[in-house]
Order: structure tokens, then sequence, then C-alpha cells
């Protein structure tokens, strides 16, 4: 009975070590639904628990601090301070993540979480080429697992590689039918026009979704966004409700209820929307839209200003050498310097050759008067067969502008088909362009 | 003024706009998790009120919490959820109990609150969402070919969460609505109810900081999981549904005696394009299993966890065998601690989870080894007053690995037996006290079916919750308050 009592320090070290690893995987199959601290705020009184991300995040950082944690517990650390990022748009979690990765990395170079999480942290930030390196390398490291996938599918998407996108895909959803592989199906479906087979693949994403919490709020809110492309806007609205009723304030679905607002002609209710959403994420393409709506409604002088801060952005984004985004060009082409659109589209291009990267170039091009050459680009940014009207509204000025009045009708009245008020400022414009060519 | 205001909340959050400088490109989420589809647990024994039958627990959908409305949670209605058996010894089910959920929404209710008013039936117009689902059971021959499919429950319903004493004034009863019976025996309840796993996730993070002065295993610990609900289902079946040759149990050294489960999990694939724009839709493929506790936890390789949820239970022994034989966390205890625990040749494990031990648990004369908790139906349960929460190294042989329990102590047995507990002395084995400091469930099991305890409401919810102290336990295990 001594010697087991003396022995008793050793033991409960023992078991203390035993439970960290189990508890480090509890958590990982346990994994959270950040219901009671789901607000964006950041700041909740409920007690941290285990079941939000910010209670994670605080256990496993007090387990390293306490001199308990390997490179999974880095590793997961920084799986969960990406999860909060998504939830909260805090960028100084990027940096804290990128140094969790490292650590994890630095005590285990093969470490398969961390080297999907640089993954996942290069496609944040829009470095495509990357994230394909890292989702490759994750892929050898794990050719078994199915993380790795949902990397090496993102990148191929947004570097213009989709025979290899569609390949990779279809392993993935043949390894594992879960969120993960519906959502991203529905999306490349989406890419190439196929816009009943996304919405069927996103119903399944938003079945298979946890509980409350950001991940269904976001896949409920791509649901909605589906169906405000086919026009459906009821059905959208009560898509993005949904989704704000399981994350309260959250960004996508506000501005997906403001796209609503507008569709039904209440500019002014889009705009109170917008305006809140961008109070708290002033994201660039928040701040487009609330432009834009501010445009349609007559206010010159709001939206100028509201410009005026996607430039302040831009300015800031280009110190530091982040790649314009294909959503800038557009912006810039559209309330800009159609030159300076060229130049960034011709550099977003080359970085990475998506159909979204073509029509921003195509655009930029038209707006900047070499129509021939933006049409060139518009039909590579349809190439696949997408039905998104702002791609089909940018190739049908094109082909207005550069002399083929027959092309130019049959891409504005698609535009105009599934969804006629699909912009507050653009289907307008669209209607305009189409009119003047009969 | 206005600008200004706005440019200064950009200013404060350039980096935010510089590193996420987009929003447009997809980000959906990656992992690999996917709790509406993943088993935390599954139990398995016989329960005192009903000796002649076996009682299946099987939980998805962790860390429900009480309060988490107005959508709460919900079964996925896509998925096929499953119950198996094998009573072979093949590893393969001979029986199977399929679960196929459906929604029924009530588009009348505004989505402001999970009910628009009080709730007193389970097919109550007032619910925002409730849930049906149908019983199909499938017996296959020793080939593993379906021989007969039967629905056995019909448009049955999932008992809605808790949401609090206001929309559900008696909770109990909407309970008891849930509780069928099945077509050619059995009953079956599915919906929410109190997570029986309980553990100490949170001092287990903070090494150094115990959280009394003492530095055994006294209790006294945290219940992380206290106060968090899980979805349940749970079957109650007669033996003869699931026994080998289709008849009751007499004794333990019945040729029928031993039997093993699993829960699975199917959803669909999907054909991403046929080539010409048009995707559909393809077959159900299993994405998640589960038998004994923690063995993907804490067993099979990070690398390989995808790889086991895919799998099936037949080919363990090849796949994943060496897993149990040589098991990386013993090899990790004695790394860090230098216990001296047996880290080779550890049949014991593979004995305990895989194949079965010969005479108790073992199915057949030839067992395959694979992942299911295996239970002899034969062998009576314990009285409430003599169980062990140790089980079989309590000395109550009516538990964990016989089958597993509510109450059993899985990760303290589990902890136990890694150094040794299942090995005479002479030839490595140790006994050693080990454990989290959590030792009961929050809430007190129901002695009658479904067994496992009501979910604590929404209005009331409290999470976590401290368990008492008590003298370290260095000797005999204690047994269950």
């Amino acid at each position: 009975m001594t010697l087991a009592l003396r022995k008793l320090p050793s033991l409960a070290v023992v078991g203390v070590a035993f439970v960290v690893a189990l508890a480090i995987f509890t958590l990982v199959n346990r994994p959270p639904s950040p219901s009671s601290g789901a607000g964006d705020s950041g700041a909740t009184s409920a007690p941290a628990s285990a079941a939000t991300t910010e209670g994670r995040i605080r256990g496993l950082e007090e387990a390293l601090e306490a001199g308990g944690g390997g490179p999974r517990t880095y590793a997961t650390l920084g799986g969960a301070l990406m999860q909060r990022l998504r939830e909260t748009g805090d960028a100084s979690l990027y940096t804290r993540a990128d140094m969790a990765f490292a650590e994890a990395l630095e005590r285990d170079p093969r470490n398969l979480d961390a080297t999907v999480g640089l993954g996942t942290l290069a496609l944040a930030r829009h470095d495509f080429r990357a994230a394909l390196r890292h989702g490759q390398r994750a892929r050898r490291i794990g050719p078994r697992s199915f993380a790795p996938f949902a990397v090496l599918v993102d990148a191929q998407i947004e570097l213009g590689r989709y025979g290899a996108a569609e390949r990779t895909l279809q392993r993935m959803i043949d390894f594992k039918p879960t969120l993960a592989s519906y959502a991203r199906v529905s999306y490349f479906r989406e890419l190439h026009g196929d816009v009943e087979g996304a919405l069927d693949a996103m119903r399944l994403a938003v079945s298979a979704a946890p509980g409350p919490g950001e991940n269904r709020s976001y896949v409920q809110t791509l649901l909605g966004n589906l169906e405000l492309e086919r026009g459906r806007i009821a059905a959208a609205a009560a898509s993005y409700r949904t989704a704000l009723a399981g994350f309260p304030s959250y960004a996508p679905a506000e501005a997906g209820l403001a796209r609503v607002d507008a569709a039904r002609g209440r500019l002014q209710a889009a705009i109170d929307r917008l305006r809140g959403v961008v109070g708290r994420l002033p994201l660039p393409g928040y701040v487009v839209a609330l432009g834009e709506t501010g445009l349609a409604a007559g206010r010159r002088a709001d939206a100028a200003s509201d410009f005026e801060l996607v430039r302040v952005q831009q300015r800031l984004l280009g110190a530091r050498g982040v790649n314009a985004d294909a959503e800038l060009t557009v912006f810039e082409a559209d309330h800009g310097s159609p030159r300076r659109a060229v130049r960034l589209g011709r550099r977003g291009y080359a970085a990475a050759p998506s159909v979204r990267a073509a029509d921003a170039l195509g655009w930029a091009l038209t707006r900047a008067g070499r129509p021939r050459a933006g049409l060139v680009y518009a039909r590579r940014a349809l190439r696949l067969g997408s039905r998104d009207p702002l791609f089909l509204y940018h190739a049908g000025v094109a082909a207005r502008a550069a002399g083929a009045p027959e092309a130019a009708r049959g891409y504005l009245t698609r535009a105009l088909a599934a969804n006629p008020r699909f912009s507050p400022l653009h289907a307008p414009a669209a209607r305009r362009a189409l009119r003047s060519l009969r | 003024m206005r600008k200004l205001a706005l440019v200064a909340v950009l200013a404060a959050s350039a980096i935010a706009v510089a590193l996420s400088s987009g929003s447009s490109h997809r980000e959906a989420p990656g992992s690999s998790l996917d709790p509406t589809g993943d088993w935390t647990d599954v139990y398995f024994f016989t329960p005192n009120d009903d000796p002649g039958s076996a009682v299946v627990v099987g939980n998805v959908i962790p860390f429900e919490d009480p309060a988490g409305g107005p959508l709460f949670y919900s079964l996925d209605p896509n998925a096929r959820y499953y119950i198996n058996f094998d009573n072979t010894g093949d590893g393969r089910a001979d029986v199977r109990y399929r679960f196929e959920v459906e929604d029924k929404i009530n588009k009348r209710t505004r989505l402001a609150l999970g009910a628009s008013g009080p709730v007193t039936s389970v097919r109550d117009k007032d619910l925002l969402l409730r849930q049906t689902y149908d019983v199909v059971r499938e017996r296959y021959n020793r080939r593993g070919r379906l021989v007969r499919r039967r629905t056995v429950g019909r448009n049955l319903p999932v008992a809605p969460s808790n949401i609090g004493p206001k929309t559900m004034p008696n909770y109990q009863s909407l309970v008891d609505q849930s509780t069928r019976g099945l077509r050619g025996g059995g009953r079956v309840f599915v919906g929410q109810r109190d997570d029986p796993f309980y553990i100490d996730l949170g001092m287990t993070f903070d090494l150094i900081n115990f959280r009394d002065a003492t530095t055994g295993n006294a209790g006294g610990y945290k219940d992380d999981l206290a106060g968090y609900a899980v979805h349940s289902f749970v079957l109650k079946l007669p033996e003869r549904l699931i026994t080998r040759n289709g008849e009751a149990v007499g004794a333990p050294d019945a040729s029928n005696a031993a039997v093993g489960v699993w829960a699975s999990t199917e959803r669909r694939k999907l054909v991403v394009s046929n080539g010409r724009g048009r995707g559909g839709r393809g077959r159900y493929v299993q994405v998640n299993r589960l038998g004994n506790p923690l063995i993907n936890e804490l067993f099979i390789p990070i690398s390989r966890k995808d790889e086991f949820n895919r799998s099936r239970p037949r080919n363990d022994g090849k796949k994943f065998g060496q897993y149990a034989l040589e098991p990386e966390l013993v090899k990790a205890i004695n790394a860090l601690f230098m216990l001296g625990c047996k880290e080779t040749d550890r049949t014991d494990i593979v004995q305990a989870l895989f194949t079965g031990i010969p005479g108790v648990t073992a199915i057949g004369s030839k067992p395959a080894a694979a992942d299911t908790l295996k239970l002899n139906l034969g062998v009576p349960p314990t009285t409430p007053d003599q169980v062990n929460r140790f089980g079989v190294i309590g000395g109550d042989n009516a538990g964990l690995p016989n089958g597993r329990r509510l109450f059993d102590d899985a990760v303290d047995i589990y902890l136990r037996v890694a150094c040794g507990f299942l090995i005479p002395e002479d030839q490595g084995g140790k006994k050693l006290p080990l454990g989290d400091g959590v030792d009961v469930n929050d809430k007190a099991f129901l002695p009658t079916f479904p067994y496992v305890a009501a979910p604590t409401s929404g209005f009331d919810s409290r999470i976590k919750q401290d368990q008492p102290t008590h003298a370290p336990t260095p000797g005999a295990p204690p047994l269950v308050p």
C-alpha cells in the first residue's frame, strides 16, 4: 500500500498524459457546434466550453503554455483558430494560425493536419499555387486521408484547372460524402451552369450539416445564393433567414438578405442592411455592394464615399503585396480607372487563370475601350457553361461594343432570364443595352 | 462624418482586410468531421428489467447545447443510420436495423422560436421542425447476401429536443410517445438524450495544475460533457432476434450466447458531372462506424482514421490488427513515464476488443478479429447494488469489455487495461490504479427503457459539472455510488 501510494504522483501524471491524447482525439472527434459563442462580437459571458471554438482555443493554448503539447496539439490549435476566423473575420487569427502550424511542422515535418492547415491558410490568402503545393504534399503524407482533397480541389478550381479538379472532387466524394464534399460538388456544378445539380448537392450539404453554427449557416447561405441565381427570391430569403437563426448577425447571410431586398425593389432596406454588415466586417465585396445599391438608389455622394473605402482597401492590399482579387478588378473597371483594372486583371489572370479571373480581365478590357479583347476573355469566362448573370452581362456589353449584336442579344437575354433583378445597378443597365440592340 | 467613421473602422481592421483580401472565392469547410454522421459511442448490455432482451444505445451529434435554439439539432434525413449485429463471428453483419429519417417542417411557424406554443404531442403543429423515421430490419446469410428485408416501424416520431418547461410542460410524455414497439418484437426510441459519456477534458490540458491538492486519481475533477446532449438511437430486442439460431440464450456457454454489435452511417455519393454538364446521384457508401469505445481515437494512427471509418469490421485483423497488438498508446506512456507496461504481443487487447475473450465474448469457435462490441447474452445482468464501473477488471462480469453498460468507466478501464490489468503479473501484467478523476455521469441513468437519462432542457441548461472528491483509489476500484 505504501509502495502504491508513493507511486501515485507518476501514475496520476500518466493518467493525465493518456487523457491529453484522449482529449485531443475526443475534441477532434467531438467537434464544436459553436452556439453559445456564435455571435461575432468575440466576447461572450458564457463560460468557454469545449463546445465553442473559443473554448477549444483556450483549452489548447493553456495546454501548450503548461508545456503539455506536441505537434498534434499545435496543429489542432491552428485548425481551431482557422474556424474562429471563419466565424469572426478577425484576421489577427491568420498570424496565430500560421504560427501554430509552423510550430507543429517544426516538431513533426510530416504532420498531416498542419500541412493541410497551411494549405487552407494559403487559400484564404489567395495564394492558390502555394495552396496547391501544400495540398499535393498533404496527399503524399496522407494518401488515405480525407482532408487533403479539400485543399487540392479548391486550389485546382481557383487556378482554373477544372479537369483535374473534377477528378479530385470525384475521388473526394467517393471517399466521404459529407458537408465538405457536397458543398464543393455544388460549386463545381454551379460553375458549369448546372444550377439544378448544384442545388441538389447543396441541399445534401445542408442536411448533413451539424447543429446550429457557422458551418451550417455557411451552406444555408450558399443555398440561398443558388436560389437567388435562379430567381426564386422567396426561397432565397427563407434560406438566408434560417442561416441567421442558426448564427446571429452572420454577415454573408445578411448580405444575401440585402440582395433579396434589392431584388424586391426595397433599396433603402438593402442599404441599411449592408451598412450594418460593412460596419462590422468591411470586406470589399460588401462595400462594393453597398456603393452599387446606393448608386441604384440615386445617392451618388454616398456611393462615392463608399467606393473611396474600397480604394483605401485596395491601396492597403497593394502595399502588402496581396494578390488583387477578381472582385477588385471588376470594381476598378466599374467605378475606378479601367486602365488600372486591366493591369490588375492581367496580373490576376496570370496568377490564376480561372473563369472568375477571365471575366474580370475581360470586363476591364471592355471598359478600357478594347471590347474585342474583352470578348475573348468573356468567352473564356463562359467556357464551362456558367449561367452567372454578371458574366453574361459582361459578355453582352463586350459583344455589343465589338460589333456582334446577335451574340450580344443572346448574352444579355440570358443574363436577365433567370433573375431579371440580379443586381440593382447592372440589371437595369443590361435591360437598357438589350433595348438599344432592338 | 460617416465616411470618416467607416475609414476608421477600416483602418482598425487593416490587417483583416489585407489578409482576407477577397470574399468571393469559396472556402467551404474542409474537415472530415461530420457530427450528424459520426457515432460517438455505442453501448450494448442486458437490461436488469428485462434479462431476456438486449439493449443497444448508439449516439450521434456530440456537444448538443440544450439551449442551442431556435433551430436546435436534428438528424440528417439524407443519411442512413445502421445498428449492425454479427452473431456468427465472421465480422459481417447478419442482422441490421436501418433508420431512415424524414423532416416534417411546419412552414407556418415563424423561425424566431423552436415552437410557436406549448408542445403536448410529438406530432404537435407548434413544432417548427419535427422528424420521423422508419426502421427496416435486414437479415443476411453467411455469405453476406441479403435474405430478408422488412419495415418493422413506420413513421415513428423522433423525440423533440427539450426546449424548456414553458414550451414543453411535460417532456416525459413526449418521450413516452416516442417510445414505440417494433413489428416482430422489440422497442425503439430515437431522440435527444443526455450524453452518457463522462470525461474531464479541461484539466487534461493543464498538466501541472491539478484541481485538488492531492496528486492521485481522487475524483474531484470536472465532467466536461455534463449538461450536453446527444441524439440517441435506443433499441431493445428479444434475444431471439439477434442470435445465430433465432432462439433465446439459455446459458453463458450456449453456442448462440455471444453477439457483436456496431453502428454505421451511410451517405449518398454524387456523380460530379456526366461530362455533358449534368451531375447525378450515386449509391450509398459507409462514412462512419463505431463498435468498441475509443478504437479510432486511441489505436488507429491519424493517417488511417478516415480509412478505418470507410472499412468493414471483417477486415480489421488484416488492416488494423497490428495497432492493437503493439499499441502506440502503451509505447507513449512508457516513453514518457517509464512505467514498463508491456508494449508488444498484446494478445490480451486483441482478445478484449477484436476476437473476443474465449468462452465469454468470442463469437463461435474461429472468430474473426473485428471491432465489434461483443456481449455474452447468457451472462445475467449484475444487480444494481453489486455493479462496478470497472466492469470485468472490477470483478463485475456483466460490464465492459463484456458489452458496455452506460455507466462503465471506459476511460479508466482502457487506461488500466493498456498497462496490463488483464495480464498475469508473471507475464508482464500490472494492476495500476489509473484514471481520469471523473467517475460517474452527471445524470443518473434510468432503470427502464430508454435507459439513457433525459436531456437537460434548454431553459435549465448548465454545462459542465464538478465531481465530488474521494480518497485516492490505488487498490480495488470503488463501486458505483
